[in-house]
């Protein structure tokens, strides 16, 4: 019978503060640095490299050619940074946020770069396409005159 | 006859034990879960977390198997019947309601039909996981049971020849008790039957080494694999009444004082169940906490084997022991 070396453990227990940690209650455990937690995506700093696409192994990426972007569901994320790392401009970040849990699987905070975002870079772009053939057109005409 | 004496005050008794120890016994496994966790450094659920798992699993949908016959559904019944039955001849601080003359033999018969009850349900399940867990159940009772049965009635004769008006009965406790015979053997006896009970209350309860027939990770749960919603609400608290009653078996037979003092009637009885009810959660905390929380299971061939050369053989020698000045 080698049980009762453990009575004195137990009871030593008993009379000590539990060692945990009631989450809801108190702030979770910290994280440590460079923790890996939600992927973040700055629209404004991409430049349209596809390296992220490339180098995701569970396929979060899909490159938008006509805006030169790419659309992302960090819903199948598997955080393993690689995107972060070979990322260029620093547009895609790791940040601390790890209570993720959703009844939604297309719940907005997987979804960064949403619909209507991207028609209205859409439409910047073509504004900015037409402002341009417009000025070359001026352009054109007032060489034609001179 | 007196209808009164006779049984309206039994059954008004009986009702009021049965709703003291389904809330004493459901508190009680609240404790225990609670202090087993603190001697793990958990910080465990609620006191009340076994009412709310009662009220929980009586009120989601019961699934019965197609292949379960009627005893599925008669056993949980049947066997919380018995429990409560059985709270009718449990000495539990004062004498039992129905106390008479012999009366240990119903309490043991009555101790047994519960797992017996457990098994048929399990068996009627038609799952072969549960099977098995009866099987287990069987031979774990059959192990236990002679080692108990032996030391209660060698206690129960020798606390006889004191002189008590219903012998054999569960009221004799609080007649004459095993530690005023007073001679050195028959206190060395009492020790060594102390730990036979111990071993014995532990088995009933299935804590510890013999936590077997309803092994989790072996055989998915074994007896109770089938049963769910209500079934299974009525099980579990057979289970936790089981544990009170064995437990107080144990109290009243090697520590059956009162506190009552001066006071009578009925004031003296439910100051004596309550106290009587602190000696039972000490026991348990002893036998259950404890054991639970510093030992895993034993093989089925090991407790098998435990119980009879370890224990029987103990409850033997204790009862001789006891016996010793009255044979010589």
């Amino acid at each position: 019978m080698r049980a009762p070396i453990l009575v004195p453990t137990v009871l030593r227990n008993l009379v000590r503060k539990p060692a945990t940690n009631l989450f809801p209650k108190t702030e979770p455990v910290p994280v440590p640095e460079n923790f890996r937690g939600q992927l973040k995506y700055n629209v404004d700093k991409c430049v349209g490299c596809r390296m992220c696409v490339t180098v995701c192994p569970a396929g979060v990426f899909v490159y938008l050619p006509d805006i030169r972007k790419v659309a992302l569901w960090t819903g199948r994320c598997v955080y393993c940074a690689q995107c972060v790392d070979v990322c260029p401009t620093g547009a895609l970040q790791m940040s601390d946020e790890f209570l993720l849990a959703s009844y939604d699987n297309y719940d907005d905070k997987f979804i960064p770069l949403k619909e209507e975002k991207i028609e209205e870079i859409r439409k910047k772009l073509e504004e900015q396409k037409k402002a341009k053939e417009k000025a070359k057109a001026e352009k054109a005409k007032a060489e034609k005159k001179a | 006859m007196d209808v009164m004496g006779s049984i309206v005050y039994p059954i008004a008794g009986l009702l009021g034990l049965y709703g003291f120890v389904s809330l004493a016994s459901l508190l009680w496994e609240g404790i225990d879960r609670k202090l087993v966790a603190r001697m793990q450094r958990r910080v465990g659920p609620p006191l009340i977390q076994p009412f709310y798992d009662f009220l929980k699993l009586m009120s989601k949908e019961t699934i019965v198997p197609n292949t379960a016959n009627y005893m599925f559904r008669a056993a949980p019944v049947l066997a919380l019947a018995t429990a409560i039955a059985l709270l009718a001849y449990t000495p539990m601080g004062f004498t039992p309601i129905l106390a008479s003359k012999g009366d240990v033999i119903v309490f043991i018969y009555l101790l047994a039909l519960i797992s017996f009850f457990k098994i048929v349900g399990a068996i009627s399940s038609g799952s072969p996981y549960a099977k098995i867990g009866a099987a287990r159940e069987a031979t774990i009772m059959v192990s236990r049971e002679p080692a108990m049965m032996l030391a209660i009635f060698a206690i129960m004769w020798r606390l006889g020849k004191l002189g008590v008006d219903k012998p054999f009965s569960m009221g004799i406790f609080y007649q004459h008790n095993i530690w005023e015979i007073g001679t050195p053997m028959s206190f060395v006896g009492a020790i060594i039957l102390l730990y036979v009970f111990c071993v014995w209350l532990a088995s009933e309860i299935e804590v510890g080494f013999f936590n077997i027939p309803d092994a989790e990770e072996e055989i998915a749960e074994g007896l109770l694999v089938e049963y769910s919603g209500r079934y299974l609400a009525l099980l579990k608290l057979t289970k936790a009444l089981k544990a009170y009653i064995a437990a107080s078996l144990v109290v009243a037979i090697f520590f059956p004082w009162g506190i009552a003092g001066h006071l009578t009637g009925l004031s003296a009885d439910v100051v004596n169940l309550l106290f009587h009810t602190l000696k039972v959660f000490i026991l348990l905390f002893v036998v259950g906490s404890v054991f639970r929380a510093v030992t895993g299971r034993l093989k089925i061939t090991q407790a098998v084997d435990f119980l009879w050369k370890n224990v029987f053989l103990a409850s033997l020698v204790g009862s001789l022991l006891l016996a010793m000045e009255v044979i010589m």
